[in-house]
């Protein structure tokens, strides 16, 4: 299978302080990879590398092309949604005003309105909402839109950071299912970063975990759930 | 009473005058926490080339639509030229640049055109409507219906096309827009097009009545700051009813309170600021500062 993502090398960091030293990672053209370890490992600044939020060296190739020198808004015009770090919702806005923040690029309409019946099947509860403030939504349903909103951008490639922050482990779990399920149906990859590694690795194809700013351990996500002390000196089960 | 309604009439008009001005700078204060001292300069800038316009012939009617469009291409300008290089310097670098504005553009009208105020065609006949023993001016009427069909066309912009959807998300939340595809830097500029187009209105619709010179809008500046600061200065709809109570306010204090008429009127306009920033720092429609811990 062929890299959709692929990090080489890569170095970051803010200002004077380095963050990353060196790490290298891929995601498979419509697989699921996991990117775990502890508070400041580097893994919210691995994913905003990928889009241009921070300076970096080394080199990222997504699709088999040079992201160097690409700004955050070509990144993502160019096939990358990320959902960032809480979670990136306008909260002046309405729902379906979000909503269609995800899909004002896109010029395919019939296939835009294909995209908002599947979204409101996975998520009912923002098609009842679409007409409040998204800042009237609760944390759960937040995360909900910020995956509905990525989806609408028809991605190849989604980052998601931390999608269970802070939420109830029930609608973790329905959350995740429906990753898993988008991922199946629509061949999206998906590089998420998560605390949560239980659950990351359920539905991983391959893992990866830093260890500030390094990648200390890789593998298949049922090698590493089986490798025991690997889970107890970094994923902490 | 009739007097009374006169009065509350032609301050609706000078009100609606106030309401675009402070909208322009409620719009740059959304796009970027700056207060744009330079709009009002700006304004008479536009002004001028209306006035150059009609001039040369031009019917007013032509030279206001291709002003409106001028000054949006010269706000663009301004934003890539003197704004964007210190866009992540701290605002009071730019509050100092907006200052420096000013008194660029005060000093290039005066260049050209020279302090001596000029008359400025009105377009709307000097006679005047009897509704009901009440004396409305057409002029009033006409300032009332441009400046309402201004602002009407900013709401429906803003809130009903894909361009205004991009440009409020990128105002409130730059770096989540950014990852949604949305040209940020390009949005900033666009606001600051559309700010400087609006405030145009304003200048053209109070030329005739003050005369155009250079410091034309440096009264008028004052009375906007306080319509955007009444309104909550980033609420677009609280510019304008903001313009509206203080154009009011102020003709009525005018009038009826002894000894606040002509110099003393700018009085009530930093009055009402000073009232406001003291009592109500949110303004009408302004949201206190939440911010979570």
């Amino acid at each position: 299978m062929s890299a959709i993502l692929e990090l080489e090398n890569v170095h970051a960091g803010y200002g004077p302080t380095s963050v990353l030293h060196g790490v290298s990672l891929s995601v498979p053209e419509g697989g699921v990879v996991s990117l775990l370890g502890a508070n400041g490992a580097g893994k919210t600044t691995t994913l905003r590398a990928i889009t241009g939020g921070v300076r970096w060296s080394g080199d990222i190739r997504f699709a088999g092309r040079s992201l160097r020198r690409t700004s955050t808004e070509e990144i993502v015009r160019g096939g990358i949604a990320h959902v960032p770090e809480g979670r990136g919702i306008c909260t002046e806005l309405t729902v379906d005003e979000n909503l269609r923040l995800g899909s004002h690029l896109r010029r395919d309409g019939a296939e835009v309105r294909k995209d908002y019946d599947r979204v409101f099947e996975y998520f009912p509860v923002l098609k009842e909402r679409r007409r409040l403030s998204a800042s009237t939504l609760s944390g759960g349903e937040q995360q909900m839109l910020a995956l509905a909103r990525a989806l609408l951008m028809r991605p190849r490639l989604m980052l998601l950071d931390e999608p269970s922050l802070g939420l109830a482990p029930i609608v973790v779990r329905s959350i995740f299912e429906i990753v898993r399920s988008i991922n199946l149906t629509s061949k999206v990859a998906v590089l998420l970063v998560e605390q949560n590694a239980r659950i990351a690795l359920d539905m991983s194809s391959t893992a990866y975990v830093l260890e500030v700013g390094r990648v200390a351990v890789q593998g298949a996500g049922a090698e590493l759930q089986g490798n025991e002390s690997v889970r107890r000196s970094y994923l902490g089960y | 009473m009739q007097e009374f309604l006169q009065l509350v009439v032609s301050g609706i008009a000078t009100g609606g005058i106030f309401a675009s001005l402070a909208l322009a700078l409620v719009l740059i204060y959304n796009a970027m926490g700056l207060v744009n001292f330079a709009q009002g300069e700006m304004a008479m800038l536009a002004t001028f080339v209306a006035y150059s316009l009609v001039n040369r012939g031009m019917s007013f009617w032509i030279a206001f639509p291709v002003t409106l469009v001028l000054a949006f291409g010269g706000g663009i300008v301004i934003q890539r030229v003197v704004i964007k290089p210190a866009e992540r310097a701290p605002v009071l670098t730019l509050v100092i640049i907006t200052l420096g504005l000013a008194t660029l553009v005060n000093g290039l009208a005066g260049f050209i055109w020279g302090y001596v105020p000029r008359s400025f065609p009105s377009p709307f006949s000097p006679d005047s409507v009897d509704l009901a023993g009440v004396f409305i001016s057409y002029r009033d009427l006409g300032v009332i219906a441009v400046s309402g069909l201004v602002l009407l066309c900013v709401y429906l912009l803003l809130q009903h096309t894909t361009v205004g959807l991009t440009l409020r998300a990128a105002a409130h939340h730059p770096e989540a827009s950014r990852l949604l595809g949305v040209q940020v830097s390009w949005m900033l500029a666009l606001g600051w097009g559309l700010a400087s187009a609006v405030g145009a209105v304003s200048g053209m619709m109070v030329a005739p009545i003050l005369l155009l010179e250079p410091n034309m809008m440096q009264t008028i500046i004052i009375y906007a700051f306080a319509a955007a600061v009444l309104g909550g200065i980033e609420s677009p709809l609280g510019a304008v009813v903001g313009g509206l109570i203080v154009g009011v306010t102020v003709n009525l204090a005018g009038s009826y309170i002894p000894g606040v008429g002509g110099d003393l009127q700018l009085a009530v306009g930093l009055g009402i600021i000073v009232a406001v920033l003291i009592l109500r720092p949110n303004g009408l429609f302004g949201r206190a500062a939440v911010r979570r811990v």
